[in-house]
């Protein structure tokens, strides 16, 4: 496997249901058991109804483009990928989730769309950390 | 009706520190707060030693210490580049409980030198947190800077309105126009710099790729700013050698602070902070006679004018495109020549409040080296600042006596 040169999170206790969902290619979300909701990123409290029982959801890994970017100048591992697409992506199951959005022609702008429809993936980055990345479908 | 708080306090001066832009000789933040806080306190008459309040974007202690001053009002308020107007708004409040008399907002940024000073005196602790939501969830993704970011909402606003980065860039060259009638601007003219002088659509256009859709003239400067203004009473006020602006209104409001939760991409809180703004004023947009509006991207400001009222959701760009926006336009806008070509250190709001007090006082051709030609007629102006990704917004009316 090819070493990951990116900026690898260090994941957070608060959080952990989603990094041990990624190591095994599951798109773990917190719920609002009272409320039903999902939100993204990871609270204590739910932001929506602000009941404190939160649980986890594996969702659908479906989502679609809500507006995007192409970056040409970025810093450290990065830099060596320029030009590359971020996005924002709106989950199926509800809120957004930022990324670097594959499958799509960086020098091609104009052909990419919001509310296109991708599909998550995650790349290994460390024995303790996947990333979720987004891939146009 | 004007609500109970307008023109319970007003801005009674206003000073910048003695270089601002790209010093040759390095500063630190703390001279160029210093220099402007003396600057006020000699434009205005009011000594240091009146000063209690100290209003700052996160170190208000340090200054009080370094003016040997014991302020009763200690505010650190420091959420990105609009906290200077709400600075204005707590100082309003605080002079009309009668907590304070004398309130300093004060602003000093080497955003610029801190090139030269390897990272050091710019009065802001170094690093992050690794598990704040931005590290954990943004920037693994390789984003980094505030260009990178504000790119995603001109996208959305491209799509979802049918606008072009050229629409957008009309404010570039507007904005560049006022500059040209601004010594202080960075980009005033070829003298001032390499790039300076008037531009077009096209130069705007053909400008290095920064994050697309937005090139190099779409975004602000990075430059060294200190600013620094005075807040008092109308008692006080009225006894001054420098002439009264008036807090008619003051507003403010965040829709988040990371982007990953701005709910709409074509929208910020400057529509509720301008609304609370407008209702203490008893004003509306159509009175307003001038604007000073927050253009750290060419987007930030098209997008502001729509949220304030000034022009109709996704048609804010055309109060530059059509001509209203210019010198001598009906409503002229940013007219120290903006972030985009007169000076932003990082934080802008100071800048903001400065040339809105000089415009309103009528000593806008008064500056460090006299040129005419700046000075307009408005007697009101809308000032909104934006903090942090399009998050927080800070909005104020004020009116000229």
């Amino acid at each position: 496997m090819a070493e990951y040169t990116k900026p690898i999170p260090e994941p957070d206790p608060d959080s952990a249901p989603f990094w041990e969902g990624a190591k095994e290619g599951k798109l773990m979300l917190p719920r609002c058991v009272k409320c039903n909701r999902v939100h993204w990123y990871p609270r204590l409290i739910c932001p929506h109804c602000h009941s404190m029982d939160i649980e986890w959801i594996e969702g659908s890994g479906e989502g679609w483009i809500h507006t995007f970017a192409v970056q040409h100048r970025a810093f450290g591992g990065w830099a060596e990928e320029t030009p590359f697409v971020t996005a924002y992506i709106d989950l199926k199951e509800g809120d957004r989730m930022f990324t670097v959005l594959r499958g799509v022609d960086p020098n091609k702008p104009e052909e990419i769309k919001c509310g296109a429809p991708v599909k998550v993936e995650f790349e290994k980055a460390s024995d303790d950390v996947s990333i979720a990345f987004w891939r146009a479908v | 009706m004007p609500g109970e708080l307008s023109k319970a306090a007003a801005i009674v001066g206003a000073a910048e520190a003695n270089e601002i832009g790209y010093p040759e000789d390095m500063k630190t933040a703390i001279r160029l707060h210093i220099e402007a806080i003396k600057n006020v306190s000699d434009q205005t008459g009011i000594p240091i030693s009146m000063i209690d309040g100290v209003f700052g974007a996160g170190w208000s202690s340090q200054i009080a210490e370094h003016l040997g001053i014991h302020p009763a009002y200690i505010d650190t308020t420091a959420v990105g580049g609009c906290s200077f107007e709400m600075h204005v708004h707590h100082a309003l409040a605080a002079i009309h409980a009668g907590i304070i008399n004398v309130a300093l907002v004060t602003h000093g940024e080497n955003g610029w030198s801190q090139r030269a000073t390897k990272g050091r005196g710019t009065g802001r602790p170094q690093g992050g947190d690794k598990w704040s939501p931005d590290a954990l969830w943004s920037s693994p993704y390789g984003i980094s800077g505030a260009p990178s970011n504000y790119s995603h909402a001109m996208t959305r606003h491209n799509q979802i309105y049918g606008t072009t980065p050229d629409d957008f860039a009309h404010i570039a060259v507007v904005t560049r126009e006022w500059a040209g009638l601004n010594p202080r601007a960075v980009m005033h003219s070829k003298e001032t710099h390499p790039n300076g002088g008037p531009i077009t659509v096209e130069d705007v256009a053909k400008s290095r790729l920064i994050a697309w859709p937005l090139t190099l003239l779409h975004i602000c400067l990075v430059t060294d700013y200190g600013g620094a203004i005075l807040i008092t009473n109308p008692e006080i006020a009225r006894s001054l050698k420098t002439k009264p602006v008036w807090i008619a209104g003051a507003g403010e409001n965040m829709s988040h602070s990371n982007m990953l939760e701005m709910e709409d991409f074509t929208a910020t809180s400057a529509a509720a902070s301008g609304a609370a703004a407008y209702k203490m004023a008893g004003m509306g947009p159509e009175d307003m006679e001038m604007a000073m509006i927050y253009d750290s991207f060419t987007l930030t400001a098209g997008l502001t004018a729509e949220m304030l009222g000034l022009a109709p959701r996704g048609e804010g760009f055309t109060l530059w495109k059509n001509g209203d926006a210019r010198p001598g336009g009906r409503l002229p806008i940013n007219t120290n020549g903006g972030g985009l070509s007169f000076n932003h250190s990082g934080m802008y709001g100071m800048q903001l409040l400065v040339e809105a007090y000089r415009q309103l006082s009528g000593t806008a051709e008064d500056g460090v080296n006299g040129i005419k030609g700046k000075q307009t007629s408005a007697r009101s102006c809308v000032v909104n600042g934006t903090g942090g990704s399009l998050s927080t917004t800070g909005t104020l009316v004020l009116t000229a006596d």
